[in-house]
């Protein structure tokens, strides 16, 4: 993976002007319909930076640090600008409606048969099973991408803290954020870019 | 399931479109509001009726909020999940396109690149955490950690690997360890 996230940002221009509407919708309407247990996030890190390599991991975590900063869910989020970052607001939309069209359909296929089905205890295990999965899909796309996208002590040390504040000691996010993200951005400014 | 009045839809809309512009912190902070929108201020389900729908919501393929169409469904019918629906996400989506345009006018300043490339380690920590805040809800103990831990290292290891067989072999293992 590691070989082409250089060049990767240089031919970006080249790289998403290739992309077409029909394509975005394809992409996201088949991510929608595949990306089980809630973790889109991860679901749409493989699809889009690994596999179909339309965005970097750089660009990938910067529209993650826009959306945190925003409402709403982050594959949500995220979906739309990854749209727009390819195609504009056209793109946006295609990506979003191809995201939700499909999950929208089956929701209300699996509510259908649900309502007729009633309590099942081996359900409710197997959708743990499938939970903590994904879990480490998430797991290894935030890793994953930290790695790739910047290397250096000082990246990791900010990623550390903000797992050991907010993820193991369960400290509330907006406080947090307010002291993480002036810190790190003004060790950003200080030090040039590699 | 009746059909959905104009009342009914309305009131979808007006309160699914304010969550999607007022959820902040990722889909935690939105199934938290949804749940206290629909359950304790609206009675559109009961808390069983919620519960059910966020097990089904995290069986289905998509966003997790998606359980919005099964509360429209459930008040109103097809019009209703469709209002539920768009009307949650629309709103946030529209809004994070403007935020996006209007961040990209500033591209290019050595503030602009530094905020970016300072936020993006803290956003991928807020990530990380949000994996273990659903280890910590699950009902099923340190199996979900260890399987977390299982699926993260054949990931890492293996970064083109579909996830879907890792998510059957995780299902399935699940199902053996409750029905013994």
């Amino acid at each position: 993976m590691s070989e082409k996230t250089a060049e990767q940002t240089e031919a970006e221009g080249e790289l998403t002007a290739a992309v077409s509407l029909w394509r975005i919708f394809g992409a996201f309407f088949w991510l929608g319909c595949t990306s089980f247990g809630g973790g889109s996030v991860g679901w749409l890190h493989r699809e889009m930076v690994l596999k179909r390599r339309w965005i970097d991991d750089e660009t990938f975590l910067a529209a993650m640090a826009l959306g945190q900063v925003m409402p709403g869910a982050n594959g949500v989020k995220l979906t739309v600008l990854i749209g727009q970052h390819l195609r504009g607001g056209v793109g946006a939309a295609l990506a979003l409606f191809g995201l939700l069209s499909g999950p929208f359909a089956i929701i209300l296929a699996i509510g259908a048969v649900y309502a007729g089905l009633g309590q099942r205890p081996l359900l409710h295990a197997m959708l743990d099973g499938v939970a903590a999965t994904v879990v480490g899909l998430t797991f290894a796309t935030g890793l994953g991408s930290v790695w790739r996208g910047s290397p250096g002590p000082l990246p990791l040390t900010m990623t550390a803290l903000t797992v050991l504040c907010i993820g193991i000691m369960r400290w509330p996010l907006v406080p947090v954020v307010l002291v993480l993200a002036p810190l790190s951005i003004g060790l950003a400014l200080a030090l040039p870019r590699r | 399931m009746r059909d959905g009045d104009g009342n009914t839809l309305l009131a979808l809309f007006a309160v699914f479109a304010p969550l999607s512009l007022l959820s902040f912190g990722g889909s935690n902070a939105v199934l938290a509001d949804i749940a206290e929108q629909s359950v304790a201020l609206h009675g559109w389900t009961s808390e069983r009726e919620f519960a059910d729908f966020f097990a089904l919501s995290r069986a289905a393929p998509g966003p997790g909020s998606m359980l919005v169409a099964l509360i429209g469904w459930k008040v109103a019918g097809l019009s209703g999940a469709l209002v539920a629906t768009a009307s949650l996400y629309l709103p946030g989506a529209i809004l994070v396109c403007g935020a996006s345009l209007v961040w990209g006018r500033w591209r290019g300043s050595a503030w602009h690149s530094a905020v970016e490339r300072g936020m993006a380690p803290i956003a991928a920590g807020l990530f990380l955490s949000g994996g273990i805040a659903v280890l910590r809800l699950s009902p099923a103990g340190p199996a979900v950690w260890a399987a977390a831990a299982l699926a993260t290292v054949a990931l890492l290891r293996w970064p083109k690997l579909h996830p879907l067989p890792l998510l059957a072999i995780g299902a399935a293992l699940f199902a053996l360890i409750a029905a013994l």
